[in-house]
């Protein structure tokens, strides 16, 4: 399924090459385009405003939150459980309605972007917002009713697939798998981006680091999420959500109406797209599968010279050949499941 | 950084300027293997993880920041310094063998496939170096700035035929 995102990325402009990261790992589509719009801002040498920051930060919460949605009753459903898949997707389904009013689409967002995200939020939404995450924690107990001490779940997971902490990193694992393994390591904390220095969560980490460890690690990620949101809820300030430079962003329509010089600024921007000085730069979120990166040349063009992107996804599927030796065929769904491949990303 | 690896291995400051503030040092691709072990091993760096192999084109880069029309990109990790370190290494066009870094780090061995798939670079003592991200038999390599976008060949299935076809493409 490779589909050349990396050489279609080289033939267009910074702003149109956004909604391709929607599509590399289709079920935390916001995640990575916080990569791209936070690679191109250190480019650009511009910062997103305060606000425009809090809402990046907790949508990818958000994110956080459907990815593991999807992820562990998945997972659950591979080694026999049912009904796990039922509940977590009403609940996903509620989510997406989030998305959906910030950017108009409930997967494919194209919301983040370099120098802010694309709109403000909808009036009434932050409200709406708080009440669900108030209450979302007891979903959380209610789905860990169902598997935490389920003695099927627990036979399926519990030893199987043990990665030690030096393997982990050997075999270049990040985020959930890597902290299941008890190694502390999360981007969020370590090399913190936007504002996830102005907000209190725990990291999670597991002591075996078996494919039960990596469940109940994103178990935890998720309550942590939900503080994140919460706290970005009531700390999330007034002001702009975009980089007031008309260089870079858009001129608003009002002013498009009076401006001669605004309908210029606009032209340009969606034809020829903006201009981003020479240089190149890694920079990586802690996405909910583990590390996704973006390495970026630009040439001083209007459009990428070279976009790597680094998946969380393909050293995790690399690594299955190390975790199911010794094992036996049923539990290779266990330990796939655990790693939470979505190929979207890994073959791009 | 240490100073000492710096100045051991490094041929010529990288002239791209590079923000975030990550390390990088540009190595002669002979001596890839020392200073990968090195940066793994010595106790001042413990770069343990490799996050990342990748290779950009260098043939329309208005940019001078390399003579060579390759340039490998080797992305480290410090889990206890909190550090990270690109090795840059150039790649000539005539000669695109490079040692496989396999043998210090195991994940190395789809990194490197990855780059010979999409670049053509050949890495030396490889365990499998066959094509992971493209069909079988697929001609090029499409990360090329001179491999077009729309490909050479395209596949499509034929009514009248009624099977798969693959047309060349002018």
């Amino acid at each position: 399924m490779h589909r050349g995102t990396e050489k279609l990325i080289e033939q267009k402009t910074y702003t149109q090459a956004i909604p391709y990261f929607d599509r590399l790992d289709y079920v935390s589509p916001m995640c990575q385009e916080h990569a791209f719009a936070i690679a191109v801002e250190d480019l650009l040498n511009i910062q997103a405003p305060e606000r425009a920051q809090y809402i990046r930060v907790m949508f990818a919460e958000v994110t956080r939150i459907l990815n593991h949605l999807l992820n562990i009753p998945a997972f659950a459903m591979d080694i026999g459980a049912a009904t796990p898949m039922l509940w977590a997707f009403e609940e996903r389904e509620k989510m997406l309605e989030f998305h959906e009013a910030v950017s108009g689409a409930r997967f494919h967002a194209a919301y983040f972007r370099p120098g802010g995200v694309h709109q403000d939020l909808p009036d009434g939404l932050l409200e709406k917002m708080k009440v669900y995450f108030e209450n979302f924690p007891k979903f959380i107990d209610t789905l860990e009713e169902l598997l935490t001490e389920n003695r099927i779940f627990k036979q399926r997971s519990v030893d199987i697939g043990i990665l030690s902490k030096e393997d982990a990193v050997r075999l270049s694992c990040s985020g959930p798998v890597l902290r299941a393994s008890g190694v502390a390591w999360d981007l969020r904390k370590s090399q913190p981006y936007d504002v996830y220095d102005k907000v209190n969560f725990s990291i999670p980490v597991g002591k075996t680091g078996d494919t039960y460890d990596r469940y109940l690690v994103r178990m935890e990620e998720m309550r942590e999420s939900v503080k994140i949101i919460l706290q970005c809820i009531n700390q999330i300030p007034t002001g702009a959500v975009m980089v007031e430079n008309n260089k870079i962003t858009p001129p608003k329509r009002s002013e498009m109406k009076n401006s001669m010089e605004a309908i210029i600024h606009h032209f340009k921007l969606f034809t020829e797209g903006y201009r981003v000085p020479e240089g190149i730069t890694y920079r990586a979120v802690e996405a909910p599968k583990g590390e996704f990166g973006v390495v970026l040349v630009s040439d001083g063009s209007s459009k990428p010279y070279r976009c790597k992107l680094r998946a969380p996804g393909f050293p995790h599927l690399q690594a299955l050949h190390f975790l199911s030796q010794g094992h036996q065929l049923a539990d290779v769904p266990s330990i796939l499941g655990s790693l939470d491949i979505v190929f979207g990303e890994i073959d791009r | 950084m240490s100073p000492n690896l710096l100045q051991k291995y490094s041929v010529g400051n990288f002239h791209f300027p590079i923000r975030s503030g990550v390390d990088n040092i540009l190595v002669n691709k002979e001596s890839i293997l020392e200073v990968v072990q090195k940066v793994k091993e010595d106790e001042e760096l413990l770069y343990e993880q490799l996050v990342d192999i990748t290779a950009t084109d260098n043939i329309l880069s208005k940019t001078e920041y390399s003579n060579e029309r390759y340039t490998l990109i080797y992305t480290f990790l410090s889990l206890k310094f909190n550090k990270r370190l690109f090795v840059f290494t150039n790649i000539s066009e005539e000669d695109l063998n490079i040692d496989s870094i396999t043998q210090i780090f195991e994940c190395a061995d789809w990194y490197e496939r990855e780059c010979y798939d999409l670049f053509g670079i050949k890495f030396k003592n490889h365990p499998n170096l066959q094509r992971l991200m493209n069909d079988y038999n697929f001609q090029g390599h499409p990360l090329r700035k001179d491999f077009p976008l729309t490909g050479y060949e395209e596949v499509r299935y034929d009514e009248n035929l009624k099977k798969l076809c693959m047309n060349q493409l002018v």
